[in-house]
């Protein structure tokens, strides 16, 4: 009866394809009012006042402004940033009051009949402004956070490498656009503060309304709805948004809903770190790698948020998948009066990865090498060492993955017979259409490579401070005779697969079947605290934790039968007439040789990592520099897939992420604001636009990893999708693009300047 | 004004609005809370429903419009048995992820099957390409269409 | 504004075009705002993002999306006519459309995505009058004629003189858009439509041609063309109409092309693209489309 590794259909599915589920905006509770905020609209300025309109009926809405915030700020690295602005504003949209009424007409009117009046100020709009300190915006410099690795001694190894490169990367905003915009509920009882919300991390918000309301842990409770998608989005911003509506209801001594529409949703909440990397490498003629130096310069936005832990993610995935001797790395990030940026799936590491990419293409241009055969030449292998001197002991499945992907992908051949030198007689997409009159339009098809890795778990020493918890109850049966289990974790169903997959753990580790397994809704004053569900760390970290539980549940039951004799569930069933509950909570034990120094950014930056190779296979129309992605192999080593159909479309929904990334999204910022903040035009992935995917699991386990050795995978996609396709292009075409994106309107820019 | 229709095969009548949302009656008044808003402005599908068969987006339809029409919506692709040979398709193939577009890709998929009932590979993401999905890349959701019309094909023929 | 408040919108649905007139027209008469209400798809969308309306002072809305006598594809002695309230979706599948318009049914289909073109109507496409409008831009090629009614009867407008500046035209205020009526090009003429947008679907056009070139032993007899988002209202190429018709197409370089293309267009920077990319485009489509022809006319 294995059920880890099948693909059992998803626990959540039904209620999800009847449209039973229940998303914040799907709830209410009685009497609840709704909330909007007023939001600055400059970028930067000193806030005089917020002027009501007398004119309008106030009667039955209420206002809240920074007066009104018992303790002014919102708990997360830092606390730097306020729930309400009340005297500098810091980026557009910054809130600034919030209006609570009956029904959306007349919140809409309140909200237009107050007027925040701001004296502006010039803004820091730009990394170079905030490093040239044209103004002062946070600290003695700008800088946010600075991280150094250093391994042997990279200036002197490149100086004497036969082959010197140096190359800048650029790589810009992204969206997270879950379809379901953030929302949340909130009232108050005697019991307390209470939130339902589209979130990824009840504890996190737990401790956010803690620190602004000065409560203890009794007294205020989160619970999560069905979430319509996170991606990182609703890591950390939903803490402000819960504060807002709990702010309006405690005002009002009504329950509160606040639901964003999608353009609020847009210019508010967080987003991918714009970020700038610049690489010298030195290696030998026939493409052995030596020494890398890289500067990682990130733009954090207007506050902290999570910015230094992106920048340490980046700065420790920077040097890629390959062996270095020597590497050199400094990641900077600073502030600017930009909407804060914040989590977004793979946390900075999709920046340096692209960066890295890049740089290997790089090399492989001026040695006329294979890419993918340089980059196999210099691959990590199991008993290296990485920047931070990580020894590699085990799961390093790259070489198959890169093998794997060489073949399904057809590399060999494609790469002779494609290309800007091979002009071969062009093909329609399969599915973009043609014209009717058949115009033969001229088109060239190249292929592309990239290589990646991502460390599952948080970073360093986090696991072990965080002392992830997950309990596992016995329960009794509805028919009194077979017992369930229960699962309490603070991790979150987020369309990621978590209850399937932890309730396949769960049931595997204690020999009976799903549906005996139930994953109980998290919320903080159910569910003990595993962390929050980011950093990949959920099936691997977490999942590992609900296994010892099931496993210990399994020992005392097993224990008791053989004692008393019975049946398994007979022997639970004498447990549960014990006047003790019967449960199993267990705290996450960092592997004792998993050691990590903070001070010198040496050690074990991650218990282990997740691998890849990607490859694009593109078509560009060379009129009009569209990108068609014409196949996509994406063959990446997960450990151990628990439940293989949610791996796969996993990896392929954060594949089409990161080609969305590259080929279809940008956002347009000017003076600090967003000019297309819609759907109309943030432009994503259709179903059109989405290449077939070949997705390849390659399993090399994880002595710790649940279910036989999962690792995390669930940011790893979103790494390797831009450079594969960059390189497609630049095989396709000979448009060599070192920043991202990669529009049209970029590729013919490119291509006409010749850079 | 006194709207009267057929909701998911039911004669309703109420008043409403001429110019509300349909997805605002739908979600408000008549508590059918299954079609999402994903943007408002016709962009994501996430609110679509089927017109007298077709697939619209339920924020640009208005009240007035559907006077005297047909409206299905998720909540009506059930059978008295439960869920639809469609939607359990999507439940296996692993076609849902964190569900809000569901909804809406299960009509825009239930409009093509009715009207096409052995779509090809580029006829079921034409058909879903007002649906955005920003989870699963839409492989599996086009793998789970194509799975309920094949099993569809091999239960007429068998 | 807020779309709860369209809620507050005075809302009628006229029975007969006879009425609709009428109301018009009497509105028109006393100053009163009206809007014209089809498939949504611009002015609900619109509501959204622009800034709310005096409650006292609301526009009403007139529902004409199911008027009889703006229905329907009537195809007649090789003429055509489309209802203005026909949708994108009724037009792609047309049986006839489809084989003697190939330029129309293309461009239909790739107007949004289904949903859209469920909703979206040719006279809505017309009366909003966007320059990114693509049933403009392949009507255009077709050389249309909107066909207008008020309470003054019918009279028909050439769509190369409908549009009078960025999204203003010659219906009046007490007119409404009936149908669009043109010659169906003959068998075997050239027809393209090509839509270069922001994705593959569900799309805004950074730049979309429609062409239709006809040919009588050889020699060009009619050509038409029509381009989205390169000037303010859609491009008629009126310079690149009299090249389609030289006496021979081998003759006409590409550098002429790209003058006369230069020449007919004046496209700008925006949230969608930007003005080089946009002027390089529209010289590749219209290239693309003579190579079309010459290897036509060679075969």
């Amino acid at each position: 009866m294995a059920l880890v590794g099948r693909s059992v259909p998803r626990a959540d599915g039904p209620a999800k394809v009847a449209g039973t589920a229940r998303y914040v905006d799907d709830l209410t509770r009685p009497g609840a009012l709704l909330g909007a905020t007023l939001r600055s609209p400059v970028a930067r300025g000193r806030l005089r006042g917020i002027r009501r309109d007398p004119a309008f009926d106030w009667a039955g809405v209420t206002v809240v402004t920074a007066e009104d915030v018992p303790v002014n700020v919102v708990a997360l690295i830092e606390e730097d940033q306020p729930v309400l602005a009340s005297d500098e504003v810091r980026h557009a949209y910054e809130p600034i009051a919030l209006v609570a009424a009956e029904d959306p007409v007349r919140l809409a009117r309140a909200l237009r009949a107050l007027t925040p009046e701001i004296e502006p100020l010039p803004p820091v709009l730009t990394v170079a402004d905030a490093l040239a300190r044209k103004a002062q915006i946070h600290g003695p410099d700008n800088v946010f956070a600075t991280y150094r690795i250093s391994k042997g001694d990279a200036a002197q190894a490149i100086a004497s490498s036969p082959v010197r490169l140096t190359g800048r990367y650029r790589t810009h905003h992204q969206e997270q656009l879950y379809i379901e915009p953030q929302g949340m509920l909130a009232f108050w009882d005697a019991n307390g503060a209470h939130l339902v919300g589209s979130l990824q991390c009840p504890f996190y918000v737990h401790k956010g309304v803690k620190r602004t309301f000065s409560l203890d842990d009794a007294h205020v409770d989160v619970t999560q709805a069905v979430t319509g998608g996170g991606f990182g989005g609703k890591e950390e911003y939903p803490t402000l948004l819960a504060l807002h509506a709990l702010l309006l209801a405690k005002k009002s001594g009504r329950p509160v809903k606040m639901i964003y529409n999608r353009q609020e949703d847009v210019e508010a909440t967080t987003k991918r770190h714009p970020c700038e990397v610049t690489i010298e490498s030195g290696c030998d003629r026939e493409g052995n790698l030596s020494a890398v130096s890289i500067k990682v310069l990130m733009d954090g936005g207007a506050y902290v948020t999570l910015t230094p832990v992106v920048l340490s993610r980046a700065a420790l995935h920077a040097a890629g998948a390959y062996r270095w001797e020597h590497v050199a790395i400094e990641a900077v990030a600073v502030a600017t009066n930009t909407p804060p940026n914040g989590a977004f799936r793979g946390f900075g590491a999709p920046q340096t990865i692209w960066a890295i990419e890049r740089h290997m293409d790089r090399i492989a241009r001026e040695l006329s090498a294979d890419p993918l055969e340089l980059r196999e030449k210099n691959l990590l292998r199991v008993g290296d060492t990485t920047p931070t001197g990580q020894f590699l002991k085990e799961s390093v499945g790259v070489q198959r993955c890169v093998e794997e992907a060489r073949k399904a992908s057809g590399w060999d051949k494609k790469r002779a017979s494609l290309g800007a030198a091979a002009p071969t007689r062009p093909v329609s997409a399969l599915l973009r259409r043609s014209a009717p009159g058949g115009s033969a339009p001229r088109k060239a098809r190249g292929i592309g490579a990239s290589v990646f890795l991502h460390g599952a778990g948080f970073t360093g020493s986090g696991e072990r401070r965080l002392k992830g918890r997950v309990a596992i109850d016995m329960l009794r049966g509805p028919s009194g005779k077979k017992p369930l289990f229960r699962i309490r974790t603070a991790s979150t169903e987020i369309g990621q697969g978590t209850e399937t997959v932890f309730r396949q753990i769960a049931a595997e580790a204690l020999w009976v079947s799903m549906d005996r397994v139930e994953f109980a809704t998290p919320s903080t004053s159910v569910v003990p605290d595993s962390g929050p569900t980011v950093a990949s760390r959920t099936v691997m970290i977490v999942g590992s934790i609900v296994e010892r539980a099931a496993r210990d549940l399994f020992a005392r039951t097993e224990n008791e039968r053989q004692k008393g004799g019975g049946s398994f569930d007979d022997a639970a069933l004498r447990l549960l007439a014990g006047k003790e509950p019967v449960v199993s909570e267990k705290t996450y034990e960092t592997p004792g040789d998993v050691v990590w120094d903070d001070e010198t950014y040496r050690g074990d930056a991650y218990p282990v990592f997740a691998w890849g190779c990607d490859i694009a296979e593109v078509e560009v129309d060379l009129d009009t520099f569209e990108t068609t992605v014409l196949g996509f192999w994406a063959v990446q080593d997960v450990g151990k897939a628990i439940n293989p159909l949610l791996c796969k479309g996993q990896i392929e929904g954060g594949t089409l992420q990161a080609i969305g990334w590259a080929l279809n999204e940008r956002l347009v910022v000017e003076e600090g604001r967003i000019l297309n903040a819609r759907m109309a035009n943030y432009i994503v992935p259709t179903s059109l636009d989405a290449p077939r995917f070949t997705t390849v699991l390659v399993e090399d386990p994880y002595s710790m990893g649940p279910g036989g050795g999962a690792k995390g995978i669930g940011e790893l996609p979103m790494d390797g999708g831009a450079p594969a396709i960059a390189a497609a292009i630049e095989h396709a075409t000979g448009i060599v693009r070192d920043d991202l994106p990669l529009l049209p309107e970029d590729l013919f820019a490119a291509r006409r300047t010749g850079t | 004004m006194r709207i009267a229709f057929v909701l998911n095969g039911k004669k309703r009548a109420l008043d409403a609005p001429p110019l509300a949302r349909l997805l605002d009656l739908l979600r408000g008044p008549l508590g059918l809370t299954g079609t999402k808003e994903g943007c408002g402005e016709g962009e994501c599908g996430s609110c679509t429903v089927l017109l007298d068969g077709v697939p619209v987006n339920a924020c640009l339809v208005v009240a007035g419009q559907c006077d005297g029409r047909t409206v299905l919506t998720v909540e009506g692709l059930g059978t008295k048995d439960g869920l639809s040979d469609l939607q359990d398709a999507f439940v296996k193939e692993g076609g849902a992820q964190c569900g809000i577009c569901t909804p809406g890709i299960l009509m825009a998929a239930h409009a093509l099957l009715t009207a096409n009932p052995q779509p090809g590979e580029g006829e079921i993401r034409e058909s879903i390409a007002g649906n955005v999905c920003r989870c699963t890349g839409y492989q599996r959701i086009v793998e789970s269409i194509r799975h309920a019309a094949k099993e569809r094909a091999s239960r007429e023929s068998g | 504004m807020n779309p709860a408040e369209l809620a507050l919108y005075p809302f009628e649905r006229p029975a007969t075009l006879a009425e609709l007139c009428h109301t018009l027209s009497a509105r028109a008469g006393r100053r009163e705002r009206t809007v014209l209400l089809a498939g949504g798809t611009d002015w609900i969308v619109e509501r959204g993002f622009a800034p709310p309306e005096n409650p006292d002072d609301l526009p009403l809305v007139l529902d004409i999306s199911r008027l009889p006598e703006l229905r329907g594809i009537q195809l007649a002695k090789e003429r055509a006519a489309i209802g203005a309230a026909a949708t994108f979706l009724e037009i792609r599948s047309h049986p006839v459309l489809l084989r003697r318009v190939p330029v129309l049914t293309a461009m239909a289909r790739e107007v949004g995505a289904v949903q859209i073109q469920a909703r979206g109507t040719l006279g809505g496409n017309l009366a909003t009058a966007s320059p990114a409008a693509d049933g403009a831009a392949a009507l255009m090629a077709l050389d249309a004629d909107v066909v207008l009614a008020s309470v003054h009867g019918e009279r028909r407008v050439p769509l190369t003189q409908f549009f009078t500046g960025y999204r203003a035209t010659r219906r009046a205020e007490d007119e409404v858009i009936v149908r669009v009526e043109f010659v169906l090009p003959r068998t075997g003429a050239h027809q393209a439509w090509r839509k270069v947008g922001t994705r593959a679907a569900q799309a805004i056009s950074k730049v979309a041609l429609a062409a239709v070139a006809e040919f009588e032993r050889g020699r060009g007899v009619r050509a038409g063309f029509g381009m989205a988002s390169v000037s303010p209202v859609t491009a008629s190429l009126p310079t690149v109409r009299a090249l389609a018709l030289a006496p021979s197409l081998a003759s006409v370089s590409d550098e002429e092309l790209d003058a006369a293309t230069r020449h007919d267009i004046a496209p700008i920077d925006d949230i969608r693209s930007t003005a080089a990319y946009r002027a390089h485009v529209a010289s590749a489509l219209v290239k693309a489309f003579f190579r079309e022809l010459r290897a036509a006319a060679g075969s």
